[in-house]
């Protein structure tokens, strides 16, 4: 079994140390008593050596960022030993370890790397994570290898579950609570970045993947939060690193309602720049796509493409009746008829996603959030914005995903954009082309963030 | 009727459970080592050779061995004797009348006699006493089937649990940190007990079980206060008992928080928090557990002479901090 390196406590009071730099690369044969890399504190730099003989591999401690003490740092491998055992396999680790695995003949000098590519998929039992998060993914129907953990080496914890479990689309309203929401000014005419100390980032996020090459940013639709794009990822290998945020008002983020998109289009770029996202794609589904647009038209974001999945503002028609039958819900009974015309199969509404839709009814601030941000932005049943003159102004790659049944936005509203936007519609597909089309909607991201 | 309610300190509360049993029970006797005028090694039996006389308050020669002796042979015939180390550390002295008689014998005659002996061990560092006299050695004794091992951490519970001692049929050890001898707190006029074998919660919170003993409750207790700040509601358990362990009390609180900190002077190897950590492993809880169980214990060293380094040796209130917040924040 490998060794793990963890970053050690070297001063009493230390709860989290820098790797200053690394003696050692991926791949290095080291002998145990080598020295393999330099911990800064406050008081001193200190030089730490190998605890085994061996292949270094693994190394996901990064020069520079503080890490807690005990987190593994790195692994080292013994000669003839394949990978790490499945319980140590995380969506990250995993991922870390694919670029670098050549196919290299079992006679190789680092016969580690011969099998790590072909190592099985992480299967459930295997899967590291907490007993009590093992416990309620059980209870809840989860897959756990199809959530992500976000433990040290991918650990699922509580509460990743309750994340995963927390997936609703949209969320019923309750009488508004006016003393726990904030309105906040107009921002379009901020200088970038927005006036942000640098380091702070304003939206609520995660990185839902790491990876290498270009980012992808995901910004959810109304009433949803970042794990809504949780049941796609779960499909499919990302390669990419995978940025979900939460809009404001919304899942963790702070309970505001935005004047307007260019509101949220300053939070989304404060957001990525204090985060250092470079080059990206970004994508937006519904509500979260006329952010995404908004984004793209102020140009203040080094954006590359854009995707928009059910975008909204390309039409004054939204389903009012939804709408309003959906915020009153309270109970499944109520509820479910109105989450049926979110999507063209109703099979594809997950027992877990009806329930943590209703479980997010306890939540009455943000509920209130999120009934006047709704009161603002779809006034009257209306989509009191418009994202096509924007998409005509656009001079990246482009793409629109809908769905042809979709009954909350008519898919008719996607007819005469401009040229060279690209359009992909689904048939059989509701308003959650995501959800219901999820290979197919990751694969054409995929693709997207690669060109 | 009610009774009154005074601050006293560690020493002076033992020292009135002491007179207490003097006064009500005539079968109690104290002996020990330098407990008649001089007042005991750390001043607990103070005056109480001129209240009780030296034929009940009787000073032994230097031999722990020989008066662990008398005072198993003593308890034997019927008699409550309350027997103090000048520190725990001497218990190695003592081991075979502890071990091998007084925790033996109520089996070994199949119930014919019973060995109602309380022994008191001035125990724990941090008073530059060195190596030979800092040590915990509470998991020691923990071990032995047949005693009753106890670390009151407040004024209030030595005094109750001391009662409770010379009121039990069965040998009862008392580890008495050294640092709390001054410590105060409220303690309640007149005769009652907190009984043997009860954990206590200090602390209610939600976020993380510190399960803690002895002096160490008051350094948890510390560490909440601060962590309330940041946002972690620590729950702080004083398992007060370490045989036999309150085990439903720490399942309770772990299956409520999810993760547990178990924070203990011994040594951090096979210590009092070792097996607090695989009892919730074995228990209901484990399916409850968010995070592996993380121990604080003493390091694997003798005690230091060296102030700084005897600090070091053992766990100190930013360790728990450090402990709880990568707990908390399930970074471990």
């Amino acid at each position: 079994m490998p060794v793990e390196v963890i970053l050690p406590k070297v001063d009493m009071d230390m709860a989290t140390g820098r790797i200053s730099r690394w003696y050692v690369d991926e791949g290095a044969v080291v002998k145990k008593g080598d020295l393999l890399f330099e911990i800064e504190t406050d008081k001193a730099a200190m030089e730490i050596d190998a605890p085994a003989s061996g292949t270094i591999r693994d190394i996901s401690g990064k020069e520079g960022i503080d890490i807690p003490v005990g987190e593994a740092v790195a692994w080292i491998y013994a000669e003839g030993e394949a990978s790490k055992p499945a319980k140590d396999m995380s969506p990250v680790a995993e991922f870390e370890r694919t670029p670098a695995a050549p196919t290299v003949a079992a006679t190789s000098a680092l016969p580690g790397l011969a099998t790590a590519k072909s190592a099985p998929a992480t299967p459930s039992n295997g899967a590291r994570a907490t007993p009590l998060a093992r416990r309620l993914a059980a209870k809840a129907g989860l897959e756990l290898d199809a959530i992500a953990g976000s433990g040290p080496k991918g650990r699922v914890m509580r509460k990743d579950v309750e994340a995963a479990i927390s997936t609703p689309m949209l969320e019923a309203n309750s009488p508004a609570q006016p003393d726990a929401i904030v309105s906040r000014p107009a921002a379009s005419s901020q200088p970038w970045p927005a006036q942000r100390a640098v380091g702070t980032t304003p939206l609520n996020h995660a990185w839902l993947r790491q990876g290498v090459g270009r980012p992808i940013v995901l910004i959810h639709g109304f009433g949803a939060d970042l794990n809504s794009w949780r049941p796609m990822l779960a499909v499919g290998p990302v390669d990419a690193p995978l940025l979900a945020l939460d809009l404001p008002g919304h899942g963790g983020s702070a309970r505001e309602v935005p004047a307007d998109l260019d509101a949220i289009a300053a939070d989304v770029e404060a957001t990525l720049a204090a985060l250092d996202v470079g080059p990206a794609l970004l994508v937006g589904h519904s509500f979260g796509a006329a952010v995404a647009a908004t984004v793209a038209a102020r140009g203040h974001a080094d954006l590359r493409a854009l995707a928009l999945i059910a975008p909204a503002g390309l039409g004054p028609e939204i389903n009012g009746a939804f709408l309003r039958g959906f915020v009153r819900a309270k109970s499944e009974a109520s509820l479910m008829p109105w989450l049926r015309q979110l999507v063209s199969d109703e099979q594809v509404l997950s027992k877990p996603f009806v329930n943590a839709t209703l479980a997010q009814a306890a939540d009455s601030e943000l509920r209130a959030a999120q009934g006047e941000i709704a009161d603002r932005f779809f006034a009257d049943g209306t989509q009191t914005f418009d994202i096509r003159g924007l998409l005509a102004a656009l001079r990246i790659p482009v793409r629109v995903i809908v769905g042809a049944n979709d009954r909350i936005i008519p898919a008719s509203q996607s007819a005469g954009l401009p040229g060279e936007v690209a359009l992909h519609m689904f048939p059989a597909t509701g308003h959650m082309p995501q959800v219901e089309r999820r290979e197919q909607v990751l694969k054409i991201l995929l693709e997207m963030a690669r060109a | 009727m009610d009774q009154a309610v005074r601050e006293l300190s560690y020493a002076q509360a033992i020292q009135e459970a002491m007179a207490i049993a003097l006064e009500t029970d005539e079968r109690v006797f104290l002996m020990g080592e330098d407990i008649g005028v001089y007042g005991g090694a750390f001043q607990v039996t103070g005056d109480l050779v001129e209240r009780f006389g030296a034929d009940r308050v009787i000073d032994t020669p230097i031999s722990e061995l020989g008066g662990a002796g008398v005072a198993v042979g003593a308890a034997v015939t019927g008699l409550r004797p309350i027997f103090e180390f000048q520190f725990s550390d001497f218990a190695t002295l003592a081991m075979e009348q502890i071990v091998n008689q007084a925790a033996k014998m109520r089996y070994m005659l199949g119930g014919a006699v019973s060995v109602p002996v309380v022994m008191r061990f001035p125990a724990g560092s941090g008073t530059g006493a060195a190596a030979q006299h800092s040590q915990s050695l509470e998991a020691w004794l923990g071990h032995v089937p047949g005693l009753k091992v106890i670390q009151p951490a407040t004024p209030h519970d030595v005094k109750g649990m001391l009662l409770a001692a010379v009121a039990d049929p069965d040998p009862v050890m008392i580890f008495e940190h050294k640092l709390l001898y001054k410590t105060k707190g409220p303690v309640p006029e007149g005769y009652y007990t907190v009984p043997i074998g009860k954990a206590e919660i200090r602390r209610e919170g939600r976020d993380l079980t510190i399960v803690a003993t002895s002096i160490m409750v008051h350094k948890a207790l510390e560490a909440a206060k601060t962590l309330e700040a940041e946002g972690i509601d620590v729950e702080v358990v004083d398992l007060r008992t370490v045989r036999p362990m309150d085990k439903e009390t720490v399942i309770e609180s772990v299956k409520k928080t999810s993760r547990l900190l178990c924070v203990y002077e011994g040594v951090k190897t096979l210590g009092v928090g070792a097996e607090v950590s695989a009892m919730i492993a074995e228990s209901e809880a484990f399916d409850f557990l968010d995070a592996p169980i993380v121990r604080l214990g003493g390091a694997e060293t003798p005690i230091p002479y060296n102030p700084e380094l005897e600090k070091a040796t053992v766990p100190q209130v930013p360790d728990i901090l450090a402990a709880a917040r990568s707990l908390a924040t399930g970074s471990r």
